[in-house]
């Protein structure tokens, strides 16, 4: 792991560990369109159209890389069927992933996933797509 | 990273991402300006049309998206600041001032024509491509190396 990437980790795990607050709802809602734990640049219309770019739909197998909170693997797994693997390496981010993943009925079809894009742990050919969000690459 | 994600995904697979990025064509204290206002996930490597046909893929597409990177930012700055009470009371008055204070640079780097925000896109071609096909796409063809096929 690098230095940029090792700073880029634990910048966002000290995010992630601030629970989610009313405030930080109302202000990604104003602001994103959504609620997804979204802390970042991506609008609820872009992560639609990252759904149109890579033809998500039931039975599709999703990576997003960096998924944090869930932004936006979760939320495409929701609004299109897809399955989800959200991988990333702060716990703190996963966690609360894995917590709304319960919440929507999504734990069936999105897999929170501890891993470093440097070292993913999956097969080959294992995914039909895969979205990252301002991530290091 | 690029490399890896080819590898993992089946033939014809598709990948599309958003990155922030140093605009083109920035000399060298630009860039540093880049990588010092964007945000901590800036990339500053080599351009990423490059890096992924490097890394095998093809069908590469690139989308500007920094104006609407202008305005989630400049959403952020307000809404941060409509709510600035609770957000202190959440994370204390220095972290309120400091994020903003990025937010704001950031910002002006993105007027100043020195921060840009791409979306991607590309596929994972159903055989592996021929190795002059990308020595002919890339710049620097001596970079270059055959992709991995799984």
């Amino acid at each position: 792991m690098t230095k940029a990437e090792r700073e880029t980790f634990e910048h966002f795990a000290e995010r992630y560990r601030v629970a989610p607050a009313e405030v930080s709802r109302r202000v990604e809602l104003a602001v994103i369109g959504g609620d997804w734990g979204a802390n970042g640049y991506t609008t609820m219309a872009q992560a639609s159209l990252l759904a149109r770019e890579l033809g998500l739909r039931p039975g599709v197998r999703l990576l997003d890389l960096g998924a944090g909170r869930g932004w936006p693997g979760l939320y495409l797994a929701a609004a299109t069927g897809c399955r989800a693997v959200l991988a990333d390496v702060p716990a703190e981010g996963l966690r609360a992933a894995a917590a709304r993943a319960r919440r929507e009925n999504l734990a069936d079809r999105a897999a929170p996933v501890a891993a470093s894009a440097r070292g993913l742990p999956f097969a080959p050919a294992t995914f039909d797509a895969i979205v990252h969000t301002d991530v290091l690459c | 990273m690029l490399r890896a994600c080819r590898r993992i995904l089946r033939p014809c697979g598709r990948t599309a991402f958003f990155t922030i990025h140093p605009a083109a064509g920035l000399i060298g204290a630009q860039r540093r300006r880049a990588s010092r206002d964007g945000p901590v996930a800036v990339a500053t490597g080599r351009p990423h049309r490059q890096l992924l046909e490097a890394a095998g893929f093809s069908q590469v597409t690139e989308t500007d998206c920094t104006a609407e990177f202008a305005a989630v930012t400049r959403a952020w700055i307000h809404q941060w600041e409509a709510n600035r009470a609770d957000l202190v009371a959440l994370l204390g008055e220095a972290e309120v001032q400091e994020r903003q204070a990025k937010r704001r640079a950031q910002l002006r780097a993105i007027e100043d024509g020195i921060l840009a925000r791409s979306l991607f896109t590309a596929c994972r071609p159903a055989e592996p491509p021929e190795i002059s096909q990308n020595q002919a796409r890339c710049r620097n063809a001596t970079v270059i190396t055959p992709p991995e096929i799984p």
